[in-house]
């Protein structure tokens, strides 16, 4: 059993003698007794000595948000790869959790720029993303990662990132450069035309400048439709990008044989088209691009230790080291203190403890284990000690087993259909070619060239810029739009589905309610005292006492000598009493005085606060809310109960969940479920939307349609509302584009349409679908007041 | 004819001067974040 001195007997300096009373925490922000200035605890007194060893006071003065409590970050940072720089330095990416103001971003990169051996450190505010590099043989990354922890802020390691796309960039860009140079040069043209003839010479010379302008925007910048077409040619389908394709070439070669033979040609409407065509690729690269950076931010772990035990020689005690979990292998025992998550699956030889499983079963009362039980990787060990022999590390964990099962089901699935846009494609071009022969079969007796001309004029206009622009740009800003509000999505399908949904169906552990414990019931003295005791652990129960003493207002008293004994529990002097705080019955705790008086204390997994109102959201926009889970049946109607959804399904297991909504959708209706656990994969992946919380396992992140970033329910209410709104608008815009096409396709079959009225019309239809993408989020804030 | 070609071929050449700027502020990332700069300045 370990003990632990938490309070460290050495106060922090500087300090003015003001009257006793409630004081805030300097750095923090938490109340506490005491005089002003006084650090609640030693790694917030930390904290603040580096900022002010670095000069960075006026972070105090500028910043407009309390950072968390400073807690050490114990991982095998090394174990993180970094890219190697010619003159000897090295750089990696970290994602930076709690940088809530501009000033913590600040701070956080100041202070990191001052560490010794740094050579660079930026901190973004848009991503949370620090960049670092430094000298590997001055400092590293471990020593880096800590400077972060000690302000508060969290250290985390990123997965692949998605890069920003420089190639799409530099297309567009040439295109909007061509785009205004063949404007001044068709402008002449036109206006030579409409004053009575320009010399036929300087025609001929703006039209080859013309084409030398359209050219590399033909063969460069519109690569990405013709590369898009052909990949589907070859996979047998006929995607939107083919009939933009055909548009783009039949223009191109038509202003080739025009230049030639100096009659009017669309170079103009061509180059204009592209680049309006790259521009909204590029939105919607954007809105895509900031989803999935979102979403890496979710799944970015601290790369984790485990302490493992050394047998030391000639039958002494065990020694114990710290390895990165990817060194441990099968047979190997390791130490697992509270609070702290199983690495690895295995069996318990020593010790006991109770063990929160509910990311594996759903079930928030915690599990008793004892020697010879089995635990499994993922679970978190609430309270005890526990050595473990490891039986399975890494990929072969149950939990990993489960969640690839899953991701493979899923990958499966996915991929067959399009998007409607892209089912639309065979339908218009067959139309388009159609409406070409007809054009052409009618104007052929007149004459060969008038045919040609009309029948060129036809398949300019029907390029479906329009059509082509209007999903992707609506789901893009929709995207975007839930995003801000907390809701991530992977596609622009899954989120145009969202709004189709009609039966809301939701986890309970981790998903209704907040997935952590708090205190439930306890008077505010003695949880005044329990408070300024728990205020020094990081254990699970400290948390919930501390934040339910700061949530009353209740200023933390300053506990002496507190000493904690893990699996036993917390004891230590208050107002010059000396006092313990022990397990009581499952989900109580006591504190206990030198008399041996008792107070009880309870705690509960609870109801998010705003999963009432989510609840009432979700019924007033007209669907059903459902409460599935894996939970006893008094649990559930009771939290059931509190938040206002009276149909409930309890003690489900994975695949009765999962049967329930197939039993549903076969009955056609859409389901949307949003869960949090390795338990949920199954219904996550069945449900027409998943969505994963945030918080929850990264198995279930990885299988769902969209993730919860915020600890909150509300941000499904608003993806509901914008993916209607976006659904609302891309049907709108698909009517809008196919009743331009229709008509500008018979106006110039009847050969009305000449170069300068296809120069104003194409662009024109483009831009009002992208202006109606802008709308998106103005209409979305509209309906939310 | 000579004045119109002269001018069109300076403006061409300014043209090409200019993408060929963007192209090495694209290169060398300029456009990747638009969003902290203007963030960072106000601390500086």
């Amino acid at each position: 059993m370990s003990l632990r001195t938490l309070t460290n007997p050495a106060k922090p300096a500087a300090r003015r003698a003001t009257p006793a009373g409630v004081a805030r925490c300097p750095h923090c922000g938490t109340a506490v007794e005491g005089e002003a200035d006084a650090y609640c605890c030693g790694g917030c007194a930390m904290a603040a000595s580096i900022i002010h060893g670095a000069g960075l006071e006026r972070y105090y003065a500028e910043r407009t948000s309390y950072p968390p409590r400073p807690e050490p970050v114990p991982a095998a940072w090394h174990t993180i790869p970094v890219e190697s720089a010619p003159d000897g330095t090295v750089s990696t990416r970290l994602l930076v959790d709690g940088l809530r103001c501009a000033s913590c971003v600040w701070v956080t990169e100041q202070v990191l720029a001052r560490t010794p051996g740094v050579a660079d450190a930026m901190v973004s505010y848009a991503t949370g993303r620090a960049t670092l590099r430094w000298d590997p043989s001055r400092t590293d990354l471990a020593t880096l990662a800590a400077r972060i922890a000690a302000l508060g802020y969290r250290p985390r390691a990123l997965g692949d990132d998605p890069r920003p796309d420089h190639d799409l960039l530099l297309r567009t860009g040439l295109a909007v450069f061509a785009a205004i140079a063949i404007m001044g040069t068709y402008e002449a043209l036109y206006a030579g035309a409409w004053y009575g003839g320009m010399a036929p010479r300087f025609a001929a010379l703006f039209k080859w400048v013309s084409l030398a302008l359209a050219t590399p925007v033909t063969v460069w910048s519109a690569a990405p439709f013709f590369r898009g077409a052909w990949t589907g040619l070859r996979h047998r389908i006929l995607p939107m990008d083919l009939p933009i394709a055909l548009g783009i070439a039949v223009l191109y070669l038509h202003g080739l044989v025009a230049t030639v033979t100096a009659v009017e040609g669309y170079l103009d409407s061509l180059v204009m088209l592209v680049a309006l065509l790259l521009i909204g690729r590029m939105l919607e690269a954007r809105g895509r691009r900031r989803a999935a950076e979102a979403a890496t931010s979710l799944v970015a772990s601290i790369p984790r230790t485990a302490r493992r035990a050394v047998r030391g020689g000639g039958g002494g005690g065990d020694d114990v080291e710290t390895v990165p979990v990817e060194d441990l292998a099968c047979g190997d025992q390791i130490d697992v203190g509270a609070g702290e998550e199983f690495v690895a699956d295995g069996v318990v030889t020593e010790g006991t403890g109770q063990v929160r499983m509910a990311l594996v079963t759903g079930e928030a009362a915690p599990v008793a284990v004892c020697p010879g039980n089995r635990v499994v990787a993922g679970t978190v060990l609430l309270d005890g000690a526990l050595t473990v022999r490891v039986t399975a590390v890494g990929t072969a964990t149950t939990v990993h087993a489960m969640a690839q099962q899953l991701h493979d089901a899923v990958d499966r699935g996915a991929g067959a259909s399009g998007s409607a846009t892209d089912r639309m494609a065979p339908w218009f071009t067959a139309a388009t070619l159609l409406a070409a022969l007809l054009t052409f079969g009618f104007w052929w007796q007149t004459g060969l060239a008038g045919a040609i001309a009309k029948t060129v004029a036809v398949l300019v206009v029907a390029c479906p810029c329009a059509l082509a622009l209007s999903e992707p740009l609506a789901s893009a800003a929709g995207l975007g739009a839930t995003a801000r509000r907390g809701l991530l999505f992977r596609s622009g399908r899954a989120f145009l589905a969202l709004g189709e949904v009609d039966v809301v169906a939701l986890d309970k552990t981790g998903t209704v309610t907040a997935g952590a414990l708090t205190v439930t019931a306890a008077d505010d003295e003695t949880l005044r005292v329990a408070a300024g005791l728990e205020r020094y652990s990081h254990h699970p129960i400290a948390r919930a006492v501390v934040a339910e003493a700061s949530a009353r207002g209740i200023p933390l008293p300053r506990g002496a000598d507190v000493r904690e004994e893990a699996g036993v529990g917390i004891s230590g002097t208050v107002d010059g009493r000396r006092w313990t705080i022990r397990r009581g019955s499952p989900g109580e705790i006591i504190l206990r005085d030198d008399q041996g008086r008792e107070e009880s204390m309870r705690l509960a997994d609870t109801a998010r606060t705003d999963a009432a109102g989510t609840t009432a959201a979700l019924k007033a926009l007209g669907l059903r809310v459902v409460l599935l889970t894996g939970d006893h049946p008094g649990v559930a109607h009771r939290i059931g109960g509190n938040v206002g959804i009276e149909q409930v399904i309890a003690r489900a297991d994975p695949a009765a969940k999962a049967a329930w909504i197939e039993g549903l959708r076969s009955r056609g209706r859409r389901v949307l479920f949003a869960g949090d656990g390795v338990n949920d994969g199954p219904a996550l992946a069945s449900a027409d939307v998943g969505v994963a919380m945030g918080a929850g396992a990264a198995s279930s992140v990885l299988v769902a349609d969209g993730v919860i970033s915020t600890p909150s329910l509300a941000p499904l209410v608003a993806g509901v509302r914008a993916s209607r709104i976006a659904a609302r608008l891309v049907r709108v815009n698909q009517r809008f584009s196919l009743l331009y096409n229709a008509l500008a396709v018979g106006a110039a079959a009847a050969g009305l349409v000449t170069p300068l009225v296809a120069a104003v019309l194409m662009p024109l239809s483009s831009v009002v679908i992208i202006w109606g993408a802008s709308r998106v989020e103005s209409t979305l804030r509209k309906e939310e007041r | 004819m000579s004045g119109v070609l002269l001018l069109l071929l300076v403006a061409l050449l300014l043209g090409a001067v200019f993408a060929g700027l963007f192209c090495y502020a694209v290169k060398s990332g300029q456009f990747d974040d638009l969003d902290d700069p203007p963030e960072r300045m106000l601390h500086d």
